[in-house]
């Protein structure tokens, strides 16, 4: 009993963090069915505007175009990605040389430049290739990043040479080690880089908006803040347009939570 | 173990299909060449246009194109919704990379953004002097903000005239009629909302904190600004200046005004009754009128005018925008079609005004019968030609091209001030941080 009681300080502390976290996702579901001037005036309980905003959302916005185009680029660009990183990282560690390890610490040092310094001669690059507008553009400059080299290399770390010798000694390619030992075994590290792509790719906003000039290719996040241009901003929309942007990301993390949070703690089974 | 592997195989299909189409896309999408100038070729021809908001300024053109239409039927427009940041983004980015072909024919500029970008970036425009406009159809004061060395590069369209609107209902309680509050000074203005605020408890005005709109509009209405005549910052020894900051301090510290966080809190004020009135650009008015249950609760009057500087009114303006043509347009289809509509169709600013409150900065079209009409929402007051007629009657004051650096100095000088420090030692730092943008 007094065990209980001298952990109820904690209990009501995570409580309480655990409700300030989920609140303003709460928040965003309840505004959504409100009207605007409901959300404006802090309304916490759900509302019947839901359809109506809905229905604004349709006729002023292109939704769904906007939705097919994030998911065009972030799914493209997660699998891209994480198929070329991750060959990568397992080069970089598995077939290491002194050379190779001063050209991973390059890369790295890539990672503290910000991505504003890069954007105008990224721009000129994309344009003299003639890609302004287009999609690819999009999902080019994302597909490998020092982030998930250094990723997939420190996991390959804790991979047992054993293993890659023995397949060698069995015959095996070098590249149906890596698809048919490697891949399944860190099948976390995978997931946890795919988690981070995907998210970074589906809430990216600068690159897309500067590349994409005309909104032909429009992504959700550029929508979200085409309805926050005018002088009236409906709240309602806006919040439902915020919900269906944040449920993709959502439903993947959720779909890969357990091998994310073990691809980043590094576990290997 | 199989939801991942379903997951990998599905997501490796959508990659397939994705890439398939991303492809085909970029390849029409690179096919198409983007925006204007390919286009009169063909007599009639499309022109391409740059602009933020679908019930207000993408309607007017919409509303424009079918004008125009009338007597060109082949003429089209391509109109591209872009909030106003990314637009600025966009411009930076397409003038510094040299990039000009991407320009559209024709883009909206906030007015306050005019000089920075004319100077800065010429050559993303056209200047107007070949285009047949009569600017003097338009407010000088309005004209001036888009105007570079005596150069037109901006035709006006957003009127961002101030107003002072007020909850006729909450003055009622406390006595008073819209009347006590026209051609007012601001120290009877101030007199006047204590007594409100100790009879209703409402104060009459709200603002956001660390928002300077507020002390731009007081400067205007005086015809000064935060630079002289050769775009030097004079933010210390401006007698305009210290007066507003004067009256800005004294609405807060007697609760006059009510200081809230946000953009959101403050439009939240005004539509759930949180306050007695607002001095804003006449364009707040779409938000008033976003309350249907305040309809005919409301009224409008001008502003209270500084009192002991010289040359101070009680008019102002706070935004607004104009339509620039741009470097890459095709300068002769483009000028004709906002000479004929934005600049000469009274048939336009009639069908814009109802449905999208867009008012006419267009002098002619303020003596059109529509702008006559009765507001039910402003309790029967024809409240545009109103503004329109405030509109003829603001100064005119020098933006200056690093208006927005000038603008956030002094926001940050007030808020300081607010809190307890010298006034003079506030400014100096501001007038500092100012030169230091400007690279002296």
């Amino acid at each position: 009993m007094t065990r209980r009681l001298r952990r109820l300080p904690g209990y009501l502390f995570l409580g309480f963090a655990a409700l300030a976290s989920v609140f303003p996702l709460y928040y965003m579901a309840v505004s959504a069915t409100n009207t605007s001037q409901d959300v404006l005036a802090s309304r916490l309980i759900p509302g019947s505007n839901l359809m109506a905003n809905f229905e604004s959302l349709v006729t002023q916005q292109p939704l769904w175009s906007s939705v097919w185009h994030s998911t065009v680029i972030a799914v493209s660009t997660t699998v891209l990605a994480v198929v070329i990183t991750s060959i990568a990282g397992y080069g970089f560690e598995v077939y290491h040389t002194r050379a190779k390890d001063r050209l991973m610490g390059f890369l790295l040092l890539a990672v503290m430049i910000p991505f504003a310094a890069t954007m105008i001669p990224l721009f000129r690059l994309f344009a003299d290739l003639g890609m302004v507008n287009s999609p690819l553009a999009v999902i080019l400059p994302a597909i490998s990043t020092p982030f998930l080299i250094l990723l997939f290399r420190q996991a390959s770390r804790s991979f047992p040479r054993e293993i890659i010798e023995a397949a060698r000694l069995d015959g095996l390619k070098e590249l149906a080690i890596f698809a048919r030992i490697y891949l399944p075994t860190m099948r976390p590290t995978f997931a946890a880089a795919a988690v981070i792509t995907f998210m970074t790719a589906w809430n990216n906003f600068l690159w897309p908006k500067v590349i994409l000039i005309s909104n032909e290719y429009q992504t959700l996040p550029i929508l979200l803040s085409n309805i926050r241009a005018g002088y009236v901003t409906d709240y309602g929309m806006l919040m439902l347009a915020v919900l269906i942007a944040s449920l993709p990301a959502m439903v993947i993390f959720l779909i890969l939570q357990r091998s994310f949070a073990e691809g980043i703690t590094g576990a290997i089974k | 173990m199989t939801t991942f592997r379903k997951f990998t195989a599905g997501a490796a299909v959508l990659t397939l299909a994705a890439a398939l189409s991303a492809c085909s896309s970029s390849s029409s999408g690179g096919g198409d060449d983007t925006s204007g100038s390919s286009s009169s070729a063909s007599g009639g021809g499309t022109l391409s246009v740059w602009c933020w908001d679908p019930n207000f300024n993408i309607y007017a053109m919409q509303a424009a194109e079918k004008i125009y239409q009338q007597d060109h039927p082949d003429f089209s427009l391509d109109i591209t919704e872009v909030s106003w940041d990314d637009l600025q983004t966009n411009l930076t980015t397409l003038a510094q990379s040299n990039q000009l072909d991407q320009l559209p024919d024709i883009f909206l500029m906030q007015n306050n953004a005019y000089q920075k970008n004319v100077v800065n970036y010429p050559d993303l425009f056209s200047d107007y002097t070949d285009s047949g406009v009569d600017f003097s159809q338009f407010p000088d004061s309005v004209v001036a903000y888009s105007t570079v060395d005596g150069v037109n590069y901006g035709l006006p369209f957003d009127n961002g005239t101030a107003i002072q609107a007020v909850r006729t209902d909450i003055l009622a309680d406390a006595g008073y009629t819209v009347d006590d509050f026209t051609d007012i000074t601001w120290d009877q203005f101030i007199t006047l909302g204590e007594d409100v605020l100790a009879k209703t408890g409402q104060p009459m005005l709200t603002g956001q904190a660390g928002s300077t709109d507020l002390i731009m509009m007081m400067l205007q209405s005086a015809g000064a600004s935060l630079f002289d005549d050769a775009g030097n910052p004079t933010i210390t020894d401006n007698d305009a200046l210290n007066a507003a900051i004067d009256v800005y301090t004294r609405l807060v510290k007697s609760g006059v005004l009510v200081e809230v966080n946000s953009w959101d809190e403050y439009i939240n004020t005004i539509v759930n009754s949180n306050t007695a009135g607002v001095i804003n650009g006449v364009w707040i008015s779409a938000s008033i009128q976003s309350a249907p249950d305040q309809s005919g609760l409301w009224a409008v009057t001008n502003l209270p005018k500084l009192d002991g500087v010289a040359g101070a009114t009680n008019y102002s303006a706070n935004g607004g925008s104009s339509w620039a043509i741009s470097s890459n347009a095709d300068y002769a289809l483009a000028a004709d079609f906002l000479n004929s509509t934005f600049a000469g169709s009274t048939e336009l600013y009639d069908t814009i005004l109802p449905a999208s409150g867009a008012l006419a900065n267009w002098i002619p079209a303020g003596q059109s019968a529509v702008y006559a009409e009765p507001q039910e929402f402003y309790g029967g007051q024809a409240i545009y030609a109103l503004v329109v007629d405030f509109a003829t009657k603001v100064p005119s004051n020098n933006t200056g091209v690093y208006y927005y650096e000038a603008r956030d100095a002094v926001g940050v000088a007030i808020t300081a001030i607010l809190n307890g420090t010298d006034p003079s030692a506030a400014l100096e730092e501001a007038q500092q941080t100012v030169e230091f943008a400007m690279g002296g």
